[in-house]
């Protein structure tokens, strides 16, 4: 596999110098530091950050103390960028690595956490949206090259990359395996959400469940991704959208995204919430999805998808190792069907630009996702809102 | 034939059954009294019937609710309708009729739906002696002590007594022996990988137990073109037993000591199977199932039951990465729809129903019968009435 360093044989071959947001211990604020950016290897492409949302898997993996989390590191990865064209004293910086022809410079990019090569035989099927040549892995690393970072903070210290993307990081360098050119017109606050929340959500009603008009359907967990699986069921035309949640504030903003009942887990009496459901929907709903990451949770949804024909989907991310524990009994004799998917099935360069046509054609609605917009030195404050609840989507604007 | 199935109309039938009166013992040939049908239901006189696992599991269950004494066992059979109670369409005197564990009303939203092949009116029941009658029993002994039925069928007997629900005409054409297996393993085999899982061209299976359902698996995969298909049994003989329904690759746990059977599977097929399918009914191999399959597609269709009713535990990151898992009785099928499909499949030499059938015996010689399938050297031994 090849090494990936920088070789520093062409004359317009340069890093970049600029700011990022560092992760240097667990679950401690982040340092906006001034890091070093190495120019884009064969098959890779330096963007420059327009703006960057945060997605609970960076609160994840920026409190968790054991591996795969890892320090000093750049997280983010819901963004939007741009590949430059930069001239520094008469010399174009490289934005563009060689053999990279689906994107030039001037492009604009969504970065995406999925792989999507193009080349694979999963890539190539319909069946999967799993990259087989780079597989998901919470890697501190770039994809293609062993060991390979193209950070270094300014005392030459290597700095880990996160799921392909780091974007919390005026620029950053992508394999074009994780870059989807998109139409530029789009207001980068709400194109930046499809680079992973809104997609998985979307997609899972959409692509993974295959939601049909007139469905029942019950979302655990209303964050964004959660709310986003109401905002695609509800274009599915789904009858009922029941979301649960701890949060009651849920209900209000629920609705906005089609969410139309209602139920608080914590204030159920003596009852599990799959026996409020199954008792609220006469045997089961036609699809749960499980959007928090609780495996007992997931247990839960499959308890009141329906006997029959129920499917309970899950996209939420548990730690690493968690069992889900199902009933032998209950899975040989009911006809239900658990399923798992990432990115909500979707394959990115296929789908993402369907879905940004969808928002321009005004049938998805991003705008209700935004909730704040801050400046990037501000990021610290935006990690405050989302672990207290008090966001959906914060956007992080570079300067 | 006519006039002596016209005699007993309306009367109760004196014949021969096999009675489970204790756990894990010998059955015994008894005369008993098989009441008049009931309002929607059919009396049948049986031809043939075959052992199936299932018979042998609650067999041996001498505790919990759903073991009962005495009771009369079988559930894949063929017969002949005898007479008809009220309310009964679509069957009449000398019908060849299949009689059917998995009920099928036709009239609840899952029966109305093509998405399913659940019975939200009655599956959920299958303790009770008669569909609409609960523990009330159309079996007598001799001393006039009820006997108990079994999932609705209870075919070891030279008559039986079943619900419309549970019911399939089917063509006479079909020898009957063959169409006996349709009552229960051959069905959720087949019905298994071409509705469940519905196997296309080319795709790679992986097949734990090599059972009557394990190869009747095969046969479905095999029909739809699978590319590889593994069969995973501990019993070496199955490899070769195998190769007829369509097994490739054989893989026998106890020759890997170090590697668990879904990674042998997984570096088989540079990955793991598309789908794979659970034939015994253990949790641990319905784990072992689950994790060889591939990433991002994967499918595991659980069709044993566990006896112990242990959890089924599987890791959620292999979960979250595309993964589906799901179980069916009678592979899906809906019975009066289906089976008929499978019957002409099987005339028109689509579908092999021979091979499953390794021993015939007289229904006299049935604890034979039991024996063989504990040996684990037969497939389906059937038992014929009137041999």
């Amino acid at each position: 596999m090849e090494n990936g360093n920088t070789s520093g044989d062409k004359s317009s071959v340069k890093p970049i110098r600029c700011k990022a947001a560092v992760s240097r211990k667990a679950g401690e604020p982040l340092i906006m530091e001034e890091i070093v950016v190495a120019p884009p290897q064969p098959y890779e492409v330096r963007i420059r950050i327009i703006c960057t949302a945060l997605c609970y898997s960076d609160i994840t993996f920026w409190k968790l103390q054991v591996p795969p989390a890892c320090f000093p590191r750049i997280l983010g990865h819901e963004a939007i960028g741009l590949i430059p064209v930069q001239v520094e004293e008469l010399r174009v910086v490289e934005s563009v690595g060689e053999n990279v022809k689906e994107v030039v410079e001037g492009d604009t990019v969504l970065p995406t956490f999925m792989s999507d090569c193009g080349d694979c035989a999963d890539c190539k099927s319909h069946k999967s949206n799993l990259c087989s040549k780079f597989p998901f892995k919470v890697s501190p690393y770039m994809p293609r090259y062993e060991d390979s970072s193209r950070f270094t903070d300014l005392n030459g210290n290597t700095l880990f990359h996160f799921l392909n993307v780091s974007s919390f990081s005026e620029y950053t360098v992508l394999d074009v395996a994780n870059v989807v050119k998109i139409d530029s017109s789009i207001p980068p606050s709400r194109a930046c959400l499809l680079s992973c929340g809104v997609s998985t959500g979307v997609g899972a009603a959409w692509e993974t469940a295959k939601v049909e008009k007139g469905s029942t359907v019950v979302i655990f967990g209303l964050g964004s991704i959660g709310l986003a699986v109401a905002e695609g069921a509800r274009l599915c035309g789904a009858s009922r959208i029941i979301g649960v949640d701890i949060n009651p504030a849920k209900f209000q903003i629920g609705k906005k995204f089609g969410v139309n009942e209602f139920v608080n887990s914590k204030t159920c009496e003596n009852k599990r919430v799959s026996e409020v459901i199954n008792e609220m929907t006469c045997g089961g709903a036609d699809y749960c999805f499980e959007c928090v990451g609780s495996s007992s949770l997931v247990q839960e949804a499959y308890a009141c998808c329906r006997k029959g024909w129920g499917k309970t989907i899950t996209l939420g991310v548990d730690k690493p190792g968690s069992q889900i524990c199902l009933d032998s009994f209950d899975v040989l004799h009911h006809g239900k069907t658990l399923v798992g998917s990432m990115f909500g099935g979707l394959k990115a360069k296929t789908h993402i630009p369907i879905l940004l046509k969808y928002y321009l054609d005004n049938e998805l609605e991003l705008d209700k996702f935004v909730t704040h917009e801050m400046k990037f030195e501000d990021i610290n404050d935006a990690f405050q809102l989302l672990i207290e609840g008090k966001c959906i989507r914060c956007v992080l604007w570079m300067g | 034939m006519t006039s002596s199935l016209t005699i007993n109309e309306g009367k109760p039938i004196r014949c021969k059954a096999a009675v489970c009166r204790k756990a894990g013992e010998a059955l015994v040939i008894e005369e008993i009294q098989v009441d008049p049908p009931q309002a929607y239901e059919v009396r049948i006189k049986i031809l043939c019937t075959s052992l199936c696992h299932t018979d042998l599991t609650f067999w041996k269950l001498d505790s919990g609710p759903a073991a009962r004494f005495p009771r009369i066992l079988g559930h894949e059979a063929v017969g002949v309708v005898e007479s008809i109670g009220e309310n009964v369409d679509g069957f009449k005197q000398g019908d060849v009729v299949l009689p059917v564990f998995h009920p099928q009303c036709e009239d609840c939203k899952d029966c109305k739906s093509s998405k399913s092949n659940w019975c939200a009116r009655f599956a959920d029941d299958f303790l009770s002696n008669t569909r609409r009658y609960g523990m009330a029993s159309r079996f007598k002994d001799s001393t006039g002590e009820d006997i108990h039925h079994f999932i609705f069928v209870s075919s070891f007997s030279e008559y039986t007594v079943v619900d419309i629900a549970h019911l399939v005409k089917i063509s006479p054409e079909i020898p009957v022996d063959k169409a006996a297996l349709l009552g229960c393993g051959v069905s959720t085999g087949v019905g298994a990988a071409w509705k469940v899982a519905d196997v296309e061209e080319g795709s790679t299976v992986a097949i734990f137990g090599l059972g009557a359902v394990g190869l009747a698996v095969a046969e479905g995969a095999r029909l739809r073109g699978a590319s590889k298909i593994i069969g995973v049994d501990l019993n070496p003989d199955k490899f070769e037993i195998g190769k007829r329904f369509g097994i490739t690759d054989f893989v026998n746990p106890a020759l890997y000591k170090e590697k668990t059977i879904s990674e042998v599977v997984k570096e088989m097929t540079k990955g793991g199977v598309d789908y794979s399918f659970e034939c015994i009914g253990l949790a641990s191999l319905m784990e072992e199932a689950f994790n060889s399959t591939r990433t991002g597609s994967g499918k595991t269709v659980i069709l044993g039951m566990e006896k112990y009713k242990l959890p089924v535990s599987l890791g959620s990151y292999d979960l979250l990465r595309g993964r589906t898992i799901c179980g069916t009785l009678f592979g899906g099928l809906k019975p009066k729809l289906d089976i008929p499909i499978l019957v002409d499949r099987y005339l028109k030499k689509e579908l092999n129903l021979d091979g499953f059938i390794t021993h015939e015996l007289s229904f006299e010689e049935i604890n034979k019968a039991f024996n063989l399938s504990m040996e684990g050297n037969s497939i389906r031994c059937v038992l014929w009435m009137d041999k």
